[in-house]
């Protein structure tokens, strides 16, 4: 009984101190921006344009194709239902509800943690196994200037936009369903997804942007700059941010709706 | 300043290795306590195998690893003591060349060494280019200049390290296992880079060494040769 106690509570104190490195971590990254100094700006806006054109711009065709598949699909499998009892008018509500409110953001985010977090893990990883993280301290490169700063800014910026992206193709895939399957002309189908949309649901996107941006851009930066003993260590790496990252999307998630309902 | 870089009674066995991420501070195994002053315009050369804690020393003169106990003071400054922001910026002023290069590798050789300029200096872009076509012809790298470190070899790749290092012109250099690999020529060659040729008190620079073993063409090269056996030093001549 004590033996088992003692390991609860070893594993306990490990995943503190994994968080509370994690919390140090993310904050000693934002607070070095202040430490940013001018020449070092410039170079770290290129890498960061680097990390925007592969984490938005080379995941553009991706978010389109599963926004479009998942408005089509879902409009398509329940308009003909809903326009069976003459509640055709509830797919505005299910739009904005649930693919525009939750299902977007949530799929967004979780392609990008799968194309870009994990390459953020492994390319960091890499960099501390091949001495390169130690060799820009030693030159007086804060890493977290020329390695952190502009994956943690892209991640933001590039899920934010990818969401806004997800947003308006979700909507025209379900205007081609509601149109192909139940006839519906475009003004009254923007008509009716219009209505269900509010200013919350707008803040709402912006609010999950900046914050699964950050924990894009700070977890798998973390595990990645946390490897040490060698290149076995990278998967197990990768591993750790993908999964971390994506569980704490889904708690933030979560915890945004329970917030909107109490 | 009669001694650039100056170990004093550092417990090299409890030196504190941190990453930025979460992994918990390693610990050598390696006993001390070590002393060393290394003289201003002399190269000298510390050896020792993976045990001796050799590996520990280059670290401690650019702050990267703590010393627990007892002090290093680089370049008249007790480097460990100084908040993050002026260690990084005072880190400028000592060329390292580290073990294994640490090249980046998303970088051509010239951005490499273009990179310490771009990030630390308010030069101009035409002065940078200026100084990175003068240490690139100096060590004989303008060939490989717009490679990057995987398309060349492990002697470019040394040269292009070293190169990097020189990049500010610093007053002191530490190299980690530089002559890895490299033949006597080439070795002899980088020595001579590192110390910037030759004053009437010695070397340009001030240079140390720490390797396991250095090449034989080298030992009449190094001002001082010594040798750290579990944390303690043996002149050798």
């Amino acid at each position: 009984m004590v033996g088992l106690l003692a390991e609860v509570g070893r594993g306990t104190a490990r995943w503190l101190a994994q968080v509370g490195g994690l919390a140090r971590f993310g904050f000693e990254a934002i607070a070095s921006l202040t430490s940013l100094p001018g020449a070092g700006r410039r170079v770290a806006t290129r890498v960061l344009l680097n990390q925007l054109r592969f984490t938005a711009l080379e995941a553009v065709g991706l978010i389109i194709l599963l926004s479009g598949i998942l408005s089509y699909l879902t409009i398509s499998t329940t308009i003909t239902q809903l326009d069976r009892v003459g509640a055709s008018e509830l797919i505005g509500k299910l739009m904005v509800v649930a693919i525009v409110r939750e299902l977007g953001p949530l799929l967004t985010a979780i392609a990008i943690v799968g194309r870009s977090g994990t390459a953020i893990t492994a390319e960091l990883a890499t960099n501390t196994v091949l001495g390169e993280v130690r060799a820009l301290e030693a030159m007086g490169i804060d890493p977290y200037h020329y390695l952190v700063l502009p994956r943690l800014f892209g991640s933001v910026v590039s899920v934010s936009t990818l969401m806004v992206l997800f947003d308006v193709v979700a909507i025209i895939g379900g205007f081609l369903a509601a149109a192909f399957i139940a006839g519906m002309s475009a003004p009254r189908y923007l008509g009716i997804v219009l209505a269900n949309l509010t200013t919350q649901d707008v803040v709402l996107t912006g609010i999950k942007g900046l914050l699964f941006g950050l924990v894009i851009g700070i977890i798998p930066s973390y595990e990645g700059l946390s490897v040490r003993r060698g290149p076995t260590e990278i998967p197990q790496a990768v591993i750790r941010g993908t999964v971390n990252s994506l569980a704490l999307i889904f708690v933030l998630a979560a915890v945004i709706v329970g917030a909107l309902r109490g | 300043m009669t001694h650039p870089l100056v170990f004093a009674e550092v417990p090299l066995g409890r030196v504190r290795r941190t990453t930025l991420g979460g992994t918990p501070p390693l610990e050598t195994e390696v006993e001390g306590p070590f002393s060393l002053q290394v003289a201003a315009h002399q190269t000298v050369a510390v050896v020792g195998d993976e045990s001796s804690g050799v590996d520990t020393l280059a670290g401690l003169a650019l702050g990267l690893e703590r010393p627990p106990a007892g002090q290093v003071f680089t370049l008249g400054t007790e480097i460990a003591k100084l908040g993050r922001v002026a260690q990084l910026a005072f880190r400028r002023k000592v060329g390292y060349l580290p073990a294994g290069d640490g090249l980046m590798q998303n970088l051509t050789l010239r951005d490499n060494v273009r990179l310490p300029l771009r990030f630390g200096s308010n030069f101009r872009p035409k002065d940078i280019e200026g100084r990175v076509d003068v240490i690139m012809a100096q060590l004989r790298l303008t060939r490989a200049s717009y490679l990057r470190p995987a398309q060349t070899n492990a002697e470019d790749r040394r040269r292009a390290a070293l190169a990097r290092a020189l990049a500010f012109d610093p007053e002191l250099v530490v190299m980690e296992e530089p002559f890895d690999g490299l033949t006597d020529r080439t070795a002899g060659e980088l020595l001579e880079a590192a110390r910037g040729g030759e004053t009437a008190e010695g070397g340009r620079r001030t240079v140390l060494v720490t390797a396991a073993s250095l090449p034989a063409l080298l030992l009449s090269r190094v001002d001082r040769r010594l040798r750290l056996v579990r944390g303690r030093l043996e002149e050798e001549r």
